[in-house]
């Protein structure tokens, strides 16, 4: 039977001095992902492998990890089309909580300081509202695909500008930022604006591009930020 | 809950991030480029100005402007910098400076949203709409007039092809 040789980046900052290496052989099965192979490994060779995921079909997010030196989605990435021999590590530009899991909480505060809610000021109408909002699909289709967003992190893993600069937001708050700011629903745009206008904010990106590349959603994110800078420079 | 910074925030790392883009797309190489050429460049430019400055003699020029003490330097620094290690140097820093700035203006026109493809729903067989046709072929464009800009160089200072 073929066999994928997986090698599994380990640190447990609580026990351990420094970060290692485990290597892994696991059997492999037709359409097995990255994601079962180390579920095999959790299950039957290594207990103590700590792995977060939940979906397993690229909808939540939660299996973000680095994979033959590329941020994915193990959930989303075939055993086949990156060898069989697999190197996994933690994402990048994430501290690291524990072997391939990640925290989050810089991100998602990154990701709430760009307030992706639309912001109304007809207060009134959004207590009692009289009407629907209608956008007709040229309106819709300037901000649908930035909204396919599932704050998987790979595109923040993948920003060489995050990985120099950790207090710049990343491509997911910049794209969201936009998502509601083309949004003609939306009347939050100066304030949107005011709060990318920063040193270390929107014009920090120099479009390096890794966002868009390693996005499974497709969501282009380095597109969103080059338009996001548009409209900042218009005011 | 106890946790620790990613290592990917260490200095090394950084660097290895900006300048070994393996496995990334075009974009990314042409940021590694632009960050590397741009340095360079600009150590260049300072170095060029001293060596400017020593042509003429130095911060002792404004003082007393010995002819003797000019013509010294002046003889110092042209021994000094007629060598093929410094030609070759000026063939390099000529690739770079083409390089730089035809994709410098590439970038400027993607950061106004030019060149760029227009937001639509999602294609998953399209490569990303910032990956345009243009942008790339802008990309590859300013990598061959770079490098006609060194063989240009390499002609005019060893004289290679006008013999």
């Amino acid at each position: 039977m073929r066999t994928v040789r997986l090698t599994v980046y380990r640190f447990d900052p609580t026990s351990d001095e420094r970060p290692r290496y485990a290597s892994y052989e696991v059997p492999y099965r037709s359409g097995m992902t990255v994601l079962d192979s180390l579920l095999y490994v959790k299950e039957k060779l290594d207990h103590t492998l700590a792995i977060r995921y939940s979906c397993r079909m690229g909808i939540c997010g939660s299996c973000g990890m680095t994979v033959n030196g590329l941020p994915r989605l193990a959930c989303y990435t075939q055993v086949k089309e990156v060898g069989w021999r697999i190197k996994v590590e933690p994402l990048k530009n994430h501290p690291l909580v524990r072997d391939l899991v990640t925290d989050f909480t810089d991100f998602f505060r990154k990701y709430k300081s760009m307030r992706p809610w639309l912001i109304r000021t007809d207060a009134e109408e959004q207590e009692n509202p009289t009407k629907q909002y209608t956008q007709s699909d040229a309106e819709l289709e300037r901000y649908i695909q930035f909204s396919y967003c599932i704050s998987c992190g790979l595109c923040y893993a993948a920003c060489p500008v995050v990985t120099a600069l950790p207090e710049f937001p990343g491509p997911q708050a910049l794209a969201s930022l936009y998502r509601f700011l083309a949004d003609t629903r939306d009347h939050g745009r100066r304030e949107r604006l005011r709060i990318v206008d920063e040193a270390v904010g929107l014009w920090r990106c120099h479009f390096a591009g890794s966002c868009s590349q390693v996005c499974p959603k497709g969501v282009d994110p380095a597109l969103a930020i080059q338009l996001l800078r548009r409209e900042a420079m218009r005011g | 809950m106890r946790t620790v910074r990613s290592q990917a925030r260490s200095y090394p790392l950084v660097l290895k991030t900006m300048l070994v883009p393996v496995g990334y797309t075009v974009e990314r190489w042409s940021y590694t480029l632009q960050r590397v050429t741009g340095v360079v460049v600009t150590l260049y430019f300072v170095l060029h100005v001293v060596e400017t400055g020593n042509f003429i003699g130095g911060p002792n020029v404004w003082y007393v402007p010995p002819k003797d003490f000019a013509a010294a330097y002046y003889q110092h620094v042209k021994e000094l910098l007629h060598n093929p290690v410094f030609d070759a140097g000026l063939v390099v820093i000529g690739w770079m400076v083409a390089f730089h700035t035809i994709n410098g203006i590439r970038l400027t026109l993607a950061h106004f949203g030019i060149t760029l493809g227009k937001p639509a729903r999602v294609d998953p067989e399209s490569p990303p709409r910032s990956f345009s046709n243009l942008q790339r072929a802008i990309f590859w464009a300013s990598i061959a007039l770079a490098t006609f800009a060194a063989v240009y160089s390499v002609d005019a200072l060893f004289g290679v092809l006008s013999g």
